[in-house]
């Protein structure tokens, strides 16, 4: 598909949904959202891109393997599940310390990189899918 | 010891599978890693065996509360005699048959996602054995259900496609089922932690007042057609054979061994704790009923249909079935014994079938063929395979003093014990017709005179034989952990017959996960109710008032009381 008028809008759309998913992800900590809407979100982003743009733009946009984002991911969530473990708490325990910023109190729960893990899977997940049925996978 | 660290049972095969992830299409990392761990899975079960063998009462029991929050509010992880012993087990098939794949395993498929797949299969089935929590069973079956689907279909042809997607639809339903089935479990006690729900149910079962919630059994059913079919009981079982047919022979070694028994074990946890209770103390008839036709269906028709086969993979496959039959025996039965001798068949069986399987593989090698029509004069081409297959085939008939002997005879014993002749009979007709059709595959493929026009594939038994040195080394470690099973079966039923015991009462389960005032309340009302009979004081009001004030002193249960609408008084 080749649309201009698609083309223009995206140098606005990609950037703001983007920001938009950042922001799902990091308010779900209190309220409705989190990583796994918030990476729903940024995958609808690179959907259109390739859309928009191609796969040109595509593997230029994310120039490595989505496999590698899953499994990063993961294994982000996973450190932040077992290092609890090595203090002699149980798997997943979180805390929740406010770090102070500019005279501002940021509240910072360890939960929070647990999200961005899941984000990352749900991102890999998605543009991996975006790949293969696009056809785009190299031969192997 | 922190028992926290239960959990890495589960974390290590996930970090595992991550990190062949990363390591993709480096073959001797990935193998290293691979076996790393399972060997330290394999390694750690055994030490939480030993650490909780001595120990008794609740603190045989090691349980650790995800994320700090307390059961039944969170998530429980349970490391009891039952799952140590099916991890170790699982660990070890898991082993072999991962050594076994070197040799057999297409190198096209091994390149792609096999490693990863592997690891996320174990902690999908650790997790299921370790987890305390229905919603968490499930979660674990899914991701033990996705890895299965995926090697199912790595590096396919059309035929195995075919059966993969009849494995695929009915699990899929069967995971529609588990989930209506969890969600009404949630609906009539508000809670879904196992220990909380045999709390409900030991509560109910003191108390003459209140009676089990409108429908249980109908939910017990659900969950025994969602278990009996991952399980292949009767008459759930038609799947399988068609399955295991067609896939590369290590991972149905694999799954032969390992998931089948998941389904079983899941009955055997959840439905003397749970679901088979009548709500007076006893076993609920229908549920009775439906696992003895189960048992002796199960055992009975699949040793028929193995008989009547003629290929070596259907003949093993088949059996897997007929096998899973005397564990549902041994559950149906329902004495700590009985499940004690469950326990332990299935760890034999896990390590004997996944054996045989791979044995299978290497006569698949030497000939091109399983078909026992075109086979013959293995036992003089090779006679290692051959001893091996014959100490795996006579371990999985009950030959003793090999391991499937001391299983099958806890279970029969038990069963003529409290009752259960018939199944008892059954049971040692299934024996007889087991060795028939192993007989048969020793004597088509090893005994007879090599075809005369020669295999279907051309091979030379020398190189053959240099060519799978990992296979042999991974059927070799399998009869090994067989044959200590059989010539060690004292120490492994010591364990098995503790995890019988916890089966059978579940105080100590309930107080490891719940904490010792949870179990108390049950046991108090039983007392209280013990003592208003003799002073025949009338039955209701009173024991509304005790009711009232046991809940008032614990948070729990006044959680519980909120929380379970559907407590009805006859």
């Amino acid at each position: 598909m080749s649309s201009s008028i698609l083309r223009t809008a995206m140098g606005l759309i990609f950037p703001l949904t983007l920001l938009f998913a950042v922001y799902m992800a990091l308010k779900g900590h209190n309220q409705p959202g989190g990583g796994f809407i918030g990476g729903l979100i940024a995958a609808v982003a690179l959907v259109m891109v390739r859309m928009s743009h191609g796969r040109d733009v595509m593997a230029s946009v994310m120039p490595f393997h989505p496999r590698l984002l899953i499994a990063g991911g993961l294994a982000m969530a996973g450190v932040t599940g077992v290092v609890p473990l090595l203090f002699g708490h149980p798997l997943l325990t979180s805390r929740a310390p406010y770090v102070h910023l500019l005279g501002e109190a940021i509240h910072v729960p360890t939960a929070l990189f647990f999200d961005l893990g899941v984000l990352m899977v749900v991102v890999g997940v998605a543009a991996g899918m975006i790949f293969r049925l696009g056809g785009e996978v190299d031969p192997a | 010891m922190n028992t926290d660290l239960i959990i890495l049972l589960c974390v290590i095969p996930l970090a595992a599978g991550v990190l062949n992830v990363f390591l993709i299409n480096q073959r001797a990392a990935s193998r290293c890693v691979s076996i790393a761990s399972f060997v330290a899975v394999l390694a750690l079960s055994m030490y939480f065996l030993l650490y909780t063998a001595p120990l008794t009462g609740a603190d045989s029991v090691l349980v650790s509360q995800m994320g700090g929050w307390k059961a039944p509010f969170g998530i429980t992880m349970v490391f009891d005699s039952l799952s140590g012993l099916l991890i170790a087990a699982a660990a070890t098939v898991a082993l072999g048959s991962y050594i076994h794949s070197f040799s057999t395993l297409d190198p096209a498929v091994e390149r792609r996602y096999y490693h990863p797949l592997m690891q996320m299969l174990l902690f999908g089935v650790n997790m299921s054995f370790l987890t305390g929590d229905l919603f968490n069973l499930f979660v674990a079956f899914e991701v033990m259900l996705m890895s299965s689907y995926s090697l199912l279909v790595i590096g396919t042809g059309m035929k195995q496609m075919r059966q993969a997607y009849k494995y695929v639809l009915l699990n899929v339903l069967a995971s529609t089922i588990f989930l209506m089935a969890a969600g009404m479990v949630y609906g009539m006690f508000g809670t879904l932690n196992i220990a909380d729900l045999a709390r409900i149910v030991a509560e109910i079962e003191a108390d003459p007042a209140r009676s089990l919630p409108t429908g249980f059994t109908a939910l017990a059913v659900m969950f025994l057609l969602v278990f009996g079919l991952k399980g292949a009981f009767f008459p759930l079982w038609f799947w399988l054979p068609d399955t295991y047919y067609t896939i590369p022979i290590a991972v149905a070694g694999l799954f032969g061994g390992l998931l089948t028994k998941v389904g079983v074990y899941t009955v055997a946890r959840l439905f003397p704790l749970i679901f088979a209770s009548d709500g007076a103390g006893g076993i609920s008839l229908t549920i009775q009923v439906i696992l003895v036709v189960a048992a002796a269906f199960t055992m009975f028709l699949a040793v028929l249909g193995a008989v009547s086969q003629h290929e070596v993979r259907r003949i093993l496959s088949i059996h897997v079935i007929s096998q899973v039959g005397y564990m549902v025996f041994g559950i149906a039965v329902m004495s700590g014994n009985a499940l004690a001798g469950c326990a332990f068949y299935m760890i034999q069986h896990m390590v004997v079938k996944c054996a045989l399987f791979l044995c299978c593989g290497v006569m698949e090698k030497h000939a091109g063929t399983d078909d026992l029509d075109k086979l013959g004069g293995l036992l003089k081409r090779d006679w290692k395979l051959g001893v091996l297959f014959f100490i795996a085939a006579m371990s999985l008939v009950g030959l003793p003093p090999l391991s499937g002997f001391f299983g099958k005879m806890v279970i029969i014993r038990s069963g003529f014990g409290e009752g259960y002749w018939y199944l008892g009979v059954v049971g040692l007709v299934t024996g007889a017709l087991t060795l028939l059709s192993m007989l048969k595959i020793w004597s088509y493929g090893y005994c007879n005179p090599t075809p005369k026009d020669g295999y279907p594939v051309q091979t030379e038994p020398k190189a053959v034989i240099a060519g799978n040195r990992p296979a042999y080394f991974g059927i070799a470690m399998l009869v090994l952990a067989a044959l200590f099973l059989g010539f060690g079966a004292e120490p492994v039923y010591t364990v098995a017959f503790k995890a019988g015991e916890q089966l059978e009462n579940p105080k100590a389960y309930i107080t490891a996960v719940l904490g010792d005032e949870a179990y108390a309340t049950a046991e108090s009302l039983a007392a209280e109710h013990a003592e208003i009979q003799v002073d025949s004081v009338q039955g209701s009001p009173a024991t509304t008032d005790v009711r009232t004030d046991e809940r008032a002193g614990s948070p729990v249960l006044a959680e519980v009381a909120t929380h379970a609408p559907a407590e009805v008084s006859p």
